[in-house]
């Protein structure tokens, strides 16, 4: 299937007075019709500023240095700003991280949503006002008609939540970008607004794009996923896959430093150091410092993103040689790394 | 007054001769209630319109070299509870026994300077919580400061030193401020301090929420070598339960200012008798794309502490709730042994 959203080569800089942060560095990725997609990482590593890049609602120092984003065929890089309005929030809109700043404190409820539904529909605000009770309807915020008009601190976290997601949906847009939908919940509110977002996508066909460090939300809800670190994307694949099976040094890093349910009380693996700085970040491979298989290139070399499989990606030079391949059964335990390596 | 000049010979001092470890737990908490008045400001004055009950009737016990953890949502009162026992805040009702002195009694300064030494708290905000005007040495050198202020300087010093290699740091960091440091680092500095000056409990308040995974990972590990090198004991609060079951030899579990169920952690998860404990358990997402469960969704949020439900806090979310339990409050029961559990119905 043709992707609806394919990113290529895409970097993003910031510029500040402690220097250039280079947030995304070559980043490519996609996302099909339809199709709920991971984006993982540690924070620092980008997701935000992707999300951003693609509406190109980026904070002023920023700005997108080289590549395309292509949606349905259009590249939104240089799409003139007039056409760019009538993207976002129709075509693809955006769940931001922070539940509390993105509601206005100040507004009702309804005064956040009906705006936007008016201008993009051309519709009266009767009109507008019943789309958007629909849509509060549709994420389960009861009596929507009469909670319409009251502040966003007179619910809680987790109908917050809900609110964002029904003014996101209102449009219908064909790509939603969730930026941490549930990290500032409960997880009792967190499986609420989880199941929210899991029945949405399936019932609206939406493709989406979720932003999460959570594993667990990963393993749930999508069904491909993209990882992150220090602004490029190190492995690409179906979660399964990925899950089963991590190729990358840092994802496998990565899963093993999670504390798990399942696995028994044991030392956890750790990656010594700490996320990279984007200013001056790392040459070669960003994960260098931290990779206990770093050999010389890996720290001159950027390492190219090798295909292989129905749809895995994996950009690292030592990948193949290392043969991180887990036993099926074994795969929440240690994983053993071949001697000779 | 003797002086006392060697570290070693503050140590000797001990007011608690009469607890025994084997028999007795280190900490003990007796129906621990803390309520914070909320009060309406007018002109001429102000009165109390309600209380909220953050910690409403608290029994939980820790045994000398465990870890226990406390898991439960945000507001349920872990933090209250942990700042009652460091003496952060004053109990409302009920008591903090300390090796088996009530800490709220009147007692002589000397008494509550070394319950202050033995008992140690490291704070939720990696951010906030430290003093940024100061050098990471003030920092760590403050509790010797405090606590054994006729100690040398040039020994303090190197106990910090010291104390900043154990805690993986390295010597030119002393001379740093807290803002120079990675949330990690920092998390890092809090645990310096705690553990200066050799305390025998540390209570740590989600010493790893605000961090990545990767960073979080090595401070799980550093304060497990930690707790083996030093012999402590600790209180671990966390409301992530893959965390709490990493650490924790036992496991409570809070909601609404109340202990629900209180068991060793592979009772947790093997016997979970609470209902609140299974739909808990049962709403977090696992990271393996194979497990398709069937959750419990529970309605609703957790209620404002300001007015809890009557009975079970737990009444108007639970599965299995029946008429008794909104009238009847269930108490904190041993079903089995080392299992509390505080539920009319639990499932074992
Ligand atoms: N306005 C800005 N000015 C300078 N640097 C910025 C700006 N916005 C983001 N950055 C930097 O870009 C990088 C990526 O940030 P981003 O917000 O995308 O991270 P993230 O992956 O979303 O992390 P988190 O999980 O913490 O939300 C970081 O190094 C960040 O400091
Ligand atoms: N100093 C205080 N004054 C008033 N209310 C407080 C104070 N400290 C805590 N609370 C309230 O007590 C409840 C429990 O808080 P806390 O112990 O911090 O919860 P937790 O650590 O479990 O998230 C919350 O409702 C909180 O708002
Ligand atoms: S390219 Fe080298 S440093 Fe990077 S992940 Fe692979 S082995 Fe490690
Ligand atoms: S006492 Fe009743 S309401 Fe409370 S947890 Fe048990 S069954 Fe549920
Ligand atoms: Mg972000
Ligand atoms: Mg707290």
């Amino acid at each position: 299937m043709k992707p609806i959203l394919d990113v290529s080569e895409l970097s993003t800089y910031f510029y500040t007075e402690s220097g250039v942060v280079e947030a995304l560095d070559g980043v490519s990725f996609d996302v099909r019709p339809g199709e709920p997609v991971g984006v993982v990482g540690e924070s620092g590593c980008g997701k935000t500023v992707t999300g951003k890049s693609i509406l190109r609602i980026l904070d002023k120092n920023g700005s997108i240095v080289a590549g395309k984003i292509f949606y349905k065929g259009i590249n939104l890089v240089d799409l003139p700003d007039l056409q760019m309005r009538k993207i976002r929030g129709k075509e693809i809109s955006m769940i931001f991280q922070d539940p509390m700043t993105s509601l206005n404190p100040i507004f009702k409820v309804e005064d956040q949503m009906i705006e936007v539904i008016a201008l993009h529909r051309k519709c009266k605000k009767d009109e507008a006002k019943q789309i958007a009770i629909d849509s509060l309807e549709l994420v389960g915020i009861p009596e929507a008609e009469k909670r319409i008009i009251d502040y966003p601190h007179q619910f809680s976290g987790g109908m917050r939540q809900r609110i964002l997601i029904a003014r996101a949906l209102a449009l219908r847009p064909s790509l939603l970008i969730a930026d941490e939908p549930t990290t500032a919940l409960d997880v009792t509110i967190q499986a609420q607004v989880l199941e929210i977002i899991k029945e949405m996508q399936q019932r609206l066909g939406l493709a989406m794009m979720l932003i999460t460090h959570n594993l667990g939300v990963v393993a749930e809800i999508t069904k491909r996923v993209h990882i992150f670190y220090g602004g490029r994307v190190v492995e690409s694949g179906a979660t399964e896959d990925i899950f089963l099976d991590p190729k990358h040094p840092y994802t496998r890093a990565l899963f093993d430093s999670i504390p798990s349910l399942e696995k028994d009380k044991t030392r956890l693996e750790t990656i010594p150091g700490t996320v990279p700085r984007l200013i001056n970040p790392p040459k070669g491979c960003r994960f260098h410092p931290r990779c206990k298989y770093a050999t010389e290139v890996c720290s001159r070399v950027r390492p190219p993103e090798i295909s292989f499989g129905k749809e895995r990606r994996v950009a690292c030079h030592h990948f193949e040689e290392l043969d991180l391949h887990v036993d099926e059964e074994l795969f929440v335990k240690q994983a053993t790394v071949k001697e000779e390596v | 007054m003797k002086m006392v000049t060697t570290y070693e010979e503050y140590e000797a001092v001990d007011l608690f001769a009469d607890w025994d470890a084997k028999t007795q737990p280190i900490i003990n908490l007796i129906n621990l209630r803390k309520w914070f008045p909320v009060s309406q400001q007018s002109v001429l004055f102000s009165r109390v319109v309600a209380q909220i009950k953050a910690v409403d009737g608290v029994k939980l016990f820790l045994n000398k070299g465990e870890t226990l953890g406390l898991v439960g949502e945000s507001g349920c009162g872990k933090s209250t509870t942990a700042r009652v026992i460091s003496k952060l805040e004053e109990p409302t009702e009920g008591s903090v026994y300390f090796k088996g002195i009530d800490v709220f009694q009147p007692m002589t300064r000397e008494e509550e300077l070394s319950i202050k030494r033995q008992l140690q708290m490291v704070f939720q905000d990696p951010y906030s919580s430290l003093n940024p005007r100061r050098m990471v040495l003030d920092l760590i050198k403050e509790p010797f400061d405090i606590h054994y202020p006729d100690m040398a300087y040039e020994e303090k010093e190197s106990r910090v030193l010291e104390i900043l290699a154990k805690v993986g740091l390295e010597d030119y960091h002393a001379l740093r401020y807290p803002h120079e440091f990675s949330g990690g680092q920092r998390q890092r500095i809090g645990i310096a301090r705690a553990l200066a000056i050799h305390p025998e409990v540390i209570l740590l308040d989600e010493p790893v929420s605000a961090l990545d995974v990767s960073v979080q990972a090595q401070i799980l590990n550093l304060l497990h070598d930690l707790q083996l090198d030093f012999n402590l004991t600790f209180m671990f609060i966390a409301h992530d339960l893959s965390v709490i079951k990493h650490v924790s030899d036992r496991v409570a579990v809070m909601y609404l200012g109340k202990i629900m169920e209180m068991t060793p952690t592979g009772d947790l998860f093997r016997k979970t008798a609470h209902p609140y404990s299974v739909s808990l358990l049962s709403a977090i997402p696992r990271p393996d794309p194979r497990i398709k469960m069937d959750r419990i969704i529970l309605e609703g949020d957790v209620p404002s502490p300001i007015n809890p439900p009557s009975g079970c806090p737990f009444h108007p979310r639970c599965y299995k709730a029946q008429e008794i339990c909104n009238q009847k409050t269930p108490m904190l029961e041993e079903i089995e042994p080392d299992h509390y559990v505080s539920c009319h119905f639990p499932e074992i």
